[in-house]
């Protein structure tokens, strides 16, 4: 217990107020992401897996309950400060890429980077080095529209540990892919752990969980095994 | 900030059609904006300009009366001079107007028509510009000198050396008064003549032969050129002090009472179209950002969750708007010129205009007014869609995506 958990969830629960009647995706749920773990959500759709995700990537705010991010609780920081810090400790990966369609794969990759501040030349340097860890180096001036889902998929995770995230959110980032592409992602996140970056995937996927050290079954907005 | 401006050009290029047609719209706007701010002063400007091109500064009538239709100053000499002699002025010149039918030589065939007789001293600097022969200056011989518009001149076949038969028509109860006899010395424009006047001039004192009683019962106008140091505001002033029965008038309060009356319709229909036509600008470009953003959702509310700040991704719909207005308001300039030039002819062409008059003209602060509009038009019309930007719900949008 020397160090904080990258990422920690206390009581929380997510109530999103409807015109019938209000819907509790998330009950009561505390959670505690360690630096360099990986681990895996799963659980039956609408079970509440994306929205504990929103909320631990602080895109979303609990209804009730603390989030706390390396100890900083993130309910009393302002919208610029939360973008901030999802800017520099976390990154995002979609089921649907959400690349820039106008900017080619390099400028995706740049863009967070740009954003924080980094020096030109160090941009050039990380962006290549990135493209060449998701293996897409001679793909750098292709637009999103070029290429194919998988390495999309692969341009959008280079895009995400753009400014050295600690932990990587995934949202089934092989939702879309087939069953050989989703094999390449599934390494990639594979390799980022062995590096040393906490990952979170949700996820369908037998193939993906599989690989995690961790797995948190959720049903009706609760973890019902694997929590600690 | 350049990338903000990059990221906004590719989005914008991105969607071409959408892009133009946001353009288009704007030109269109634009130009016609352009042309009410053009209308707006237009006829102001060049009012001002007329009366000064004549070169005189004050005016000084009998009453407050329109010129030419209310009593006559008497005693002009006297006046003249007095007015003369105040350190604030540089010179009079006493001008009156009488009218009078042309003596047709080839009998019949001519319909006989009639001419506005502008009289002043010939030693002043003229009111018209002479575009052939010599002024009145220079004198004539025998026959008293004229000089005549292009209009008559054109229509009489008469060039200097020509002789002119005038009849006054000034004659008290409309009763006939002798045919005087004019030597042609010039052909002149005149600032104030539209495209069918018939205008000449002569001396002043030649006003004696063509009506009865001529200069003993004044003059109708004298034009005073204030001395440059002093301003037409100071030689107004000594002026009224030293003649306080008189209207003493500046081209300034001139040109300020005429916008404030006659040209003021002109202004409230620019106003009022410039308006309509920069809401219609506004609705447009709202519609066309706010689709754009609409379509971009999902891509938006990716950016923020990597990290993106709200005052970004808000600055960067500002800058699209602010780039498609740009562009079309650099492009309406020209068209806008083109257009206010036809629209000039248009309204030119009315009768009784005076050839020099135009209704659109151009000055800097025209620009400036433009550019400020249509800046705040951008803004205005980019705050719709920005306030979608600002207030989306990063979570609920991906998910929307995703499911939807
Ligand atoms: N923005 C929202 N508005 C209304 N209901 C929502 C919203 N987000 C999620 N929900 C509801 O919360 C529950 C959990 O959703 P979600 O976290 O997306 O499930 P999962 O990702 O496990 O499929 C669902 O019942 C869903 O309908
Ligand atoms: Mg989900």
């Amino acid at each position: 217990m020397t160090q904080p958990p990258i990422v920690e969830a206390r009581h929380v629960s997510r109530v999103f107020p409807m015109a019938a009647a209000p819907v509790t995706a998330l009950s009561d749920v505390s959670i505690r992401i360690e630096a360099g773990e990986y681990v895996a959500v799963v659980g039956p759709s609408g079970c509440g897996k994306s929205t504990l995700l929103h909320i631990l990537g602080c895109v979303d705010v609990p209804t009730s309950g603390d989030v706390l991010v390396q100890d900083r609780n993130v309910g009393s920081l302002s919208d610029a400060e939360r973008s901030r810090l999802r800017l520099r400790e976390i990154g995002f990966v979609f089921q649907r890429f959400f690349l820039l369609p106008m900017l080619t794969a390099w400028e995706n990759v740049e863009l967070p980077q740009a954003e924080a501040g980094v020096a030109r030349l160090d941009r050039r340097r990380r962006t290549a080095e990135l493209l060449e860890y998701v293996g897409l180096a001679s793909r750098a001036a292709h637009r999103p529209s070029e290429l194919s889902g998988g390495e999309m998929q692969r341009v959008a995770i280079a895009r995400a540990l753009a400014n050295r995230p600690r932990l990587l959110l995934a949202d089934e980032p092989t939702g879309e892919l087939d069953q050989r592409t989703g094999g390449h992602i599934i390494t990639l996140l594979d390799r980022l752990h062995e590096d040393g970056t906490a990952v979170v995937v949700v996820t369908h996927d037998v193939a993906v969980a599989a690989c995690a050290h961790r797995l948190l079954t959720m049903r009706d907005g609760q973890i019902v095994e694997g929590s600690s | 900030m350049l990338r903000v401006l990059r990221l906004a050009w590719l989005t914008s290029v991105r969607q071409p059609g959408r892009t133009s047609i946001g353009v288009l719209g704007v030109v269109a706007v634009g130009a016609l904006l352009f042309d009410m701010l053009l209308l707006s002063r237009g006829l102001v400007l060049s009012f001002r300009d007329l009366l000064d091109r004549a070169g005189f500064d004050v005016r000084v009538l009998a009453t407050d009366a329109a010129p030419f239709t209310g009593p006559r100053i008497v005693e002009a000499d006297a006046v003249a001079a007095a007015i003369a002699a105040l350190p604030q002025v540089e010179a009079v010149v006493p001008v009156s107007i009488r009218e009078a039918d042309i003596v047709s030589e080839t009998a019949a065939s001519q319909p006989p028509g009639r001419v506005q007789f502008i009289a002043a001293d010939p030693q002043a600097r003229p009111m018209w510009t002479l575009v052939d022969g010599r002024d009145l200056s220079a004198g004539a011989g025998a026959n008293p000198p004229l000089v005549v518009n292009r209009t008559v001149a054109d229509r009489l076949s008469l060039s200097p050396g020509s002789t002119l038969t005038l009849r006054g028509a000034c004659g008290p109860d409309g009763s006939v008064l002798p045919p005087v006899a004019f030597a042609i010395v010039g052909v002149a424009g005149f600032p104030f003549d539209d495209a069918a006047a018939q205008t000449v001039a002569g001396r002043l004192s030649d006003i004696g032969r063509l009506c009865e009683g001529g200069m003993e019962l004044g003059v109708d106008m004298l034009l005073v050129r204030s001395n440059q140091r002093e301003g037409a505001g100071r030689a107004a002033a000594a002026i009224q002090a030293l003649l306080p029965p008189l209207h003493v008038v500046t081209n300034e309060e001139l040109v300020e009472r005429f916008s404030r009356v006659q040209f003021s319709y002109f202004r409230q229909i620019s106003f009022v179209l410039a308006t309509v036509t920069l809401f219609f600008g506004f609705l447009l470009i709202t519609v066309l950002l706010t689709a754009s953003v609409n379509q971009r959702l999902g891509e938006i509310a990716a950016l923020r969750a990597v990290g993106l700040s709200r005052t970004r991704v808000v600055a960067g719909v500002l800058c699209e708007s602010v780039m498609m207005v740009g562009a079309g308001a650099i492009l309406a300039v020209p068209v806008g010129l083109v257009l206010s030039v036809w629209l000039d002819d248009i309204l030119r062409a009315l009768p009784g205009i005076p050839s020099d008059v135009h209704f659109f003209v151009f000055e800097g602060r025209t620009l400036v007014a433009y550019t400020w509009l249509l800046g705040a038009a951008s803004v205005g019309a980019a705050l719709y869609p920005m306030r979608i930007v600002a207030t989306l719900p990063i979570a609920a949008t991906l998910r929307r995506e995703v499911v939807g």
